[in-house]
């Protein structure tokens, strides 16, 4: 029973939080012309979408690590250990901006659309606070663990940069709002 | 420009990006000392780049696009490239350019003067990765030489 209303509780509070975001944007209708036409430009991880698995291979890899340990001062690795955390949380903040990007355009859409799909709005929704307590989750493991905690977090990442483009792709699909909206 | 009969004028951005890699580039030393020439034909005011030598084969539109998308090129394969290969790189140009390693090491530390290196409108990440990178190599270099002056 209370995990019924649990659940409950989360879809309400989910409804809640697109309304609000719908609403938000309702202001900036006019606006959303110009992120249009610069919404590629927005996005850095479209821009930069084909170098992804080389730098995640940088920033979490092992690679450099291992020759920083063998090879240098104990002075040397502490200000690596300290770059690639700042590095890190960088890539994270970037992410998170895109994500957030991404779903402003597609609300600024979604309002001009005509016919709304509840279900598929939901999804979203789900995905992108999903994806949001994911990076948080890494950014507190990147805090509390200390630099120490990125070693091996390649794969972590990986999967993270995925759900972003997964996000990206249904929040910006072209033919979904292109035919049935008010835009032309 | 002077015209031989029977060779053709080269006009694309890829014969001019052969041009340069094959007349200018292959000559410097490693890709740290072409990315710091690539760099330098960079107007720091306007943020256009100029060479005498392309704009003289080719159309200066061309020439400029050529070394913006050398430059991008030379410094992507740095910026992403192992720690340990970037080292031997900064190694490598200190040591063929600089009569004073220590000096040169102890100024970059100091001024970071390598913040100008990458091109322009790059991805924030890559530029961050390098120049964190950077700061991590003169560490290394730097102590490398302090070790090699005592023996």
């Amino acid at each position: 029973m209370s995990g019924a209303l649990t659940l409950l509780a989360i879809g309400l509070l989910l409804i809640a939080s697109l309304g609000f975001l719908l609403r938000r944007r309702g202001s900036e209708e006019e606006d959303s012309v110009s992120w249009f036409a610069d919404e590629n430009l927005a996005i850095s991880s479209a821009r930069f979408g084909d170098r992804c698995k080389e730098q995640l291979d940088r920033i979490f890899g092992c690679e450099d690590w291992d020759f920083i340990r063998s090879s240098t001062s104990r002075r040397v690795q502490e200000l690596f250990l300290r770059e690639r955390k700042g590095i890190a949380l960088s890539w994270l903040s970037q992410l998170r901006r895109d994500a957030r990007t991404g779903m402003h355009l597609h609300v600024a859409r979604v309002r001009a659309s005509e016919d709304l799909e509840p279900f598929a709005e939901l999804r979203l929704a789900v995905d992108y606070y999903t994806f949001q307590a994911e990076c948080g989750l890494i950014a507190a493991i990147l805090f509390l663990g200390g630099p120490m905690a990125l070693r091996g977090m390649v794969g972590r990442a990986e999967s993270l940069s995925n759900s972003l483009r997964g996000i990206l792709e249904a929040a910006l699909k072209p033919e979904a709002f292109s035919q049935r909206t008010r835009i032309r | 420009m002077e015209q031989r009969p029977n060779q053709p004028i080269p006009t694309t951005v890829e014969d001019g990006l052969r041009d340069l890699r094959n007349r200018t580039l292959a000559k410097l030393d490693g890709d740290f000392a072409r990315l710091i020439y690539l760099a330098s034909t960079r107007d720091y005011n306007t943020g256009r780049y100029a060479h005498d030598g392309l704009s003289f084969r080719f159309t200066e539109s061309v020439a400029e696009r050529v070394l913006a998308e050398a430059h991008r090129e030379v410094f992507v394969s740095l910026a992403l490239s192992p720690l340990k290969i970037l080292v031997t790189q900064l190694e490598q140009y200190i040591r063929s350019g600089c009569a004073r390693p220590d000096e040169l090491v102890a100024a970059w530390r100091e001024l970071e003067p390598f913040r100008i290196l990458p091109p322009e409108h790059d991805d924030p990440i890559t530029v961050e990765l390098f120049i964190s990178n950077i700061r991590v190599a003169l560490a290394i270099v730097g102590a490398s030489w302090t070790e090699e002056r005592r023996r």
